[in-house]
């Protein structure tokens, strides 16, 4: 122990050790925000979102988007949430997929007919907790040999693959006579169960007229919210609030009301354009107007200072915009997309413009971020530029582009987030940024943001669950979603809780994190860790019944192989391999990204095979983008 | 002093095998005092530590609390009895926040089984009361542990034993990693416990670290006690070349028989 403390090199503690006396600098929202493990991958599931929205017909319509949910909610999703927390807690699973196809198996098993070829003839209201029972048995056993043995779960969860795949495939063999196992309804409570892990909701049947009225204003109001969270979260509370704001404010939301139902009235450009600016004007009188009712207002704004380097990045990224729209507007367009789409002329166009644009606002961004450090009236000019320089992209892809969801949707989008940035670039100058801790402002706007994004979820839902008269008259195809879904969201609701507010979950982070040091301070790191492959094991119980009601034939070979797409979904959604660090909302979101090739593939009429090409992509543009966020976070901490 | 000391040693000896680690090391610990052992490599001070934490029984000798003898036979014993054991690994987790790592273990619950989930506001604001007595003041008990300086670290880890019953305190090795201003910082910290009340055992190699904040120092060369004063008894000098005298020795003789 001594000898290990002398030659211990003293640099690396002392790097972190430089300024002990320092009180720590506080950390801006997006700092707090960014160290949170689940940002990336929200970020990551926007951009593959937006991908497969660009390239294909029809992903992001309702069927689309059930198809999805339904290959996230059947099985990816639930096991990720587990494989993570058991990630978190530095061990992998490698039988957690063989698991699914065995649990399968086993409850359809149980309840089969007895005959010549086996099964057992009981209901369901027996197999299911026999089912659970032996999974537990499972995950008890691989986490008690990863203990005793003290080999890597690695190795020992393979050997329990084997084996389970072994007797899958030996037992259907032996009792059924060949390598699938169907079905459930043969057992005698079937009907009574069926609702329960199989119910399914069908969207034409469901009719609801005023759900558009749901749709648009549940996600306005959520984004409003979630506007008004950031503001909490940025700027300096008053210490009496100011009256005349709320009345503004009040008059702002007035205005934008009115401005969107009047787009809603309205048809045709003049009509679209005039409720626009209605809109435009109601969003920047409200958001000032809410600041000047909370917030602090700036002392000293100081006079614009525009020095050649930032003059350069401004009139540089105009220059970059300009010529991406002459490249767009030089080379002809045409909108068939194929998986070979970057060879053709119409994919180096898109290609370029892409990069030229982007090009363009990062050097935009970089010019207002430097005149931050400058003053605020600067930083308001700087900003404002951005904001042109979004409207620039809008206009060149309104006037260019011959895709229809382009030239609406992501026209739409572009001058909304030109919008948001201009009136954020005033309240910026007008008010006092807070550099200091305020418990109760930090609390409303973690709660503002969070029913901010609720309020858009349920919007969602809204479009997705009903349908309206003119859809079903318009000939829209049945879609149908199923109760799958909920049981996703419950289980990783319960795990998110599990990991962040209970002892256990504490515990998880602590034995994954360092082990020795869990255990010298009193935490049960076996038990903890044999508890982790229980979970697993029981998730993969669940998503076993799960699939036995909703294929009723299941095959020997079912879930094979799934376990690390399990692991993959873990990673992309921020977990670190080596334990300690991770989250279950990540992995759940991981989930979902790893679902779209799925779904946008087949969207976008490519061959599926193609998927296992974005699959390893998107795995190693997440660990990469992982591992440079968390650096960015840890370096903004000290 | 009348009464008896907190923690005292006497004759401890502890063999290996035919390996002799330690013989005949007596020494005590007062509430309130500091007890320096100095040594260098391989003189014996990882297994006084392990005697004194339940890891090892000793051969031979006898230690007493509170004048009442007592044997450890394992590490929660040692820990029950009040002696905790800051490691010079610190049993921490860098990645986890400085409250988690602070009850780590032992987390305030809210609610009845089975739901039941941690008191964070009790949990922080103690974490960070506590701290503070230690003197040191974070603003912000949610920063992870791994971006603390490594002086604070190790009062994180003393008050978490302080908190959690100690009454005798062992630091092994506290400042062996750290630059000159960080181990400053940590021989505050040892004040700091020790007007608390606890009686502490600082473990080092560094003489110059060890005289401004012991009461009472033990030196260990080769598994044996070089000797056991009290402060009075013993200038900073005297004590740097017992020291510094010890490795000398061994290297010249090592030079000589080389020849």
């Amino acid at each position: 122990m001594t000898d290990a403390a002398a030659s211990q090199p003293a640099a690396s503690v002392a790097a972190t050790a430089v300024d002990d006396d320092e009180r720590l600098a506080y950390r801006s929202i997006f700092q707090r925000l960014f160290i949170r493990p689940e940002v990336g991958a929200i970020i990551g599931a926007i951009g593959v979102w937006t991908f497969f929205w660009a390239v294909s017909g029809t992903f992001g319509t309702a069927g689309a988007s059930f198809g999805w949910i339904d290959i996230v909610a059947s099985s990816l999703g639930i096991m990720a949430v587990a494989v993570a927390a058991l990630m978190i807690g530095g061990e992998f699973d490698l039988s957690s997929g063989a698991m699914t196809g065995a649990m399968a198996m086993l409850t359809i098993f149980i309840v089969k007919e007895t005959g010549d070829l086996g099964g057992l003839g009981l209901p369901m209201a027996v197999s299911l907790p026999l089912g659970l029972a032996v999974a537990l048995g499972i995950g008890w056993l691989n986490g008690t040999m990863v203990e005793r043995t003290g080999q890597p779960s690695f190795i020992i969860t393979l050997a329990t693959f084997f084996a389970i795949k072994g007797l899958k495939l030996g037992l259907a063999n032996r009792f059924v006579g060949q390598i699938q196992v169907a079905s459930t309804e043969e057992a005698s409570d079937y009907d009574f169960w069926r609702p329960i892990f199989a119910g399914v909701w069908e969207r034409n049947t469901h009719q609801f007229e005023a759900r558009d009225f749901f749709y648009t204003s549940l996600p306005l109001l959520g984004f409003t919210l979630i506007v008004l969270a950031i503001a909490e979260l940025w700027f300096t509370r008053r210490e009496t609030p100011n009256p005349a704001g709320l009345i503004q404010f009040l008059i702002g939301m007035a205005v934008g009301v009115a401005g969107v139902g009047a787009m809603h009235l309205t048809d045709g450009t003049g009509g679209n354009a005039l409720s626009g600016a209605i809109i435009a004007v109601g969003v920047i009188v409200a958001l000032h107007g809410y600041c000047t009712w909370r917030f602090e207002p700036t002392t000293n704004r100081g006079s614009v200072q525009i020095d050649t380097s930032m003059r350069n990045r401004i009139l540089g990224g105009f220059a970059l915009l300009i010529a991406g729209a002459v490249v767009a507007f030089s080379i002809d367009s045409s909108s068939e997309t194929e998986i070979i789409f970057p060879f053709t002329t119409q994919g180096v166009r898109a290609i370029l413009y892409v990069m030229l644009a982007v090009a363009g606002l990062a050097l935009l961004a970089v010019a207002s971020q430097k005149a931050l450090s400058i003053n605020p009236a600067t930083k308001f000019v700087a900003t404002t530029a951005s904001a042109l320089g979004v409207v620039v992209v809008a206009v060149t892809i309104f006037l260019d582009s011959e895709a229809a969801k382009f030239r609406s949707s992501l026209f739409t989008i572009l001058l909304t987030i030109a919008l948001l940035i201009f009136s954020w670039a005033l309240v910026v100058s007008r008010f006092d940024e807070r550099r200091y801790v305020d418990r109760d402002a930090d609390r409303a706007g973690y709660r503002l943001l969070l029913t901010g994004f609720l309020s858009v979820l349920v919007g969602i839902a809204f479009r997705l669950l009903f349908i309206t008269e003119a859809e079903l008259l318009a000939g829209v195809p049945p879609t149908k979603t199923s109760v799958r879904v909920l049981w996703f969201v419950a289980f990783t609701s319960v795990m998110v809780w599990v990991l962040a507010r209970t002892k256990f979950g504490g515990w998880v982070f602590a034995v994954g994190g360092n082990k020795e040091a869990a255990r010298q301070v009193g935490v049960p790191a076996a038990r903890t860790k044999t508890q982790l492959f229980m979970i697993v094991s029981a998730a993969a119980w669940l998503v076993g019944v799960l699939l036995a009601f909703r294929i009723n034939s299941i095959q020997a070979n079912t879930g094979d192989g799934e376990e690390f797409e399990f692991i993959i979904a873990a990673v992309v959604g921020g977990c670190l391999l080596t334990g300690g660090y991770g989250s279950a909302m990540g992995a759940a979101i991981g989930a979902m990204i790893m679902a779209m090739p799925l779904i946008g593939i087949s969207a976008a009429r490519w061959n599926t095979d193609w998927r296992f090409l974005f699959l390893g992509v998107i795995l190693l543009v997440a660990v990469v983008s992982n591992r440079y966020i968390r650096l960015k976070a840890e370096a903004l901490r000290r | 002093m009348s009464t008896a000391p907190l923690l005292e040693l006497e004759d401890i000896s502890k063999y290996y095998g035919n390996i002799i680690a330690l013989t005949d090391v007596t020494t005590s610990v007062n509430a309130g005092e500091v007890t320096c052992v100095l040594g260098d490599n391989g003189a014996g001070k990882s297994t006084f530590i392990k005697i004194l934490s339940g890891v090892h029984e000793p051969t031979d000798g006898t230690v007493r609390m509170n004048g009442e003898e007592v044997t450890f036979g394992h590490p929660r014993e040692s820990l029950d009895a009040g002696i905790a054991t800051v490691y010079q690994d610190l049993a921490m987790v860098p990645l986890m926040s400085v409250w988690r790592n602070f009850w780590m273990g032992a987390e305030p619950t809210k609610g009845r089984w089975p739901i039941q989930w941690i008191d964070t506001k009790k949990a922080k604001a103690i974490a960070k009361d506590e701290l503070f007595k230690m003197g040191i003041d974070i603003r912000d008990t949610e920063q992870p542990v791994g971006t603390l300086s490594g002086g604070e670290r190790q009062s994180v880890a003393i008050a978490r034993a302080a908190y959690f019953g100690a009454k005798v305190l062992i630091l092994d090795e506290p400042t062996s990693a750290l630059g000159v201003k960080q181990s400053g910082v940590v021989l505050k910290y040892i004040k700091a416990a020790r007007d608390r009340g606890l009686g502490v055992i600082f473990i080092t190699h560094n003489p110059h670290h060890a005289y401004p904040v012991g009461d009472r120092f033990m030196i260990l060369n080769r598994g044996r006690s070089m000797g056991n004063f009290a402060k009075e008894e013993l200038t900073r000098d005297e004590l740097v070349r017992m020291m510094a005298g010890g490795a000398e020795l061994d290297q010249l003789t090592h030079e000589i028989e080389n020849g």
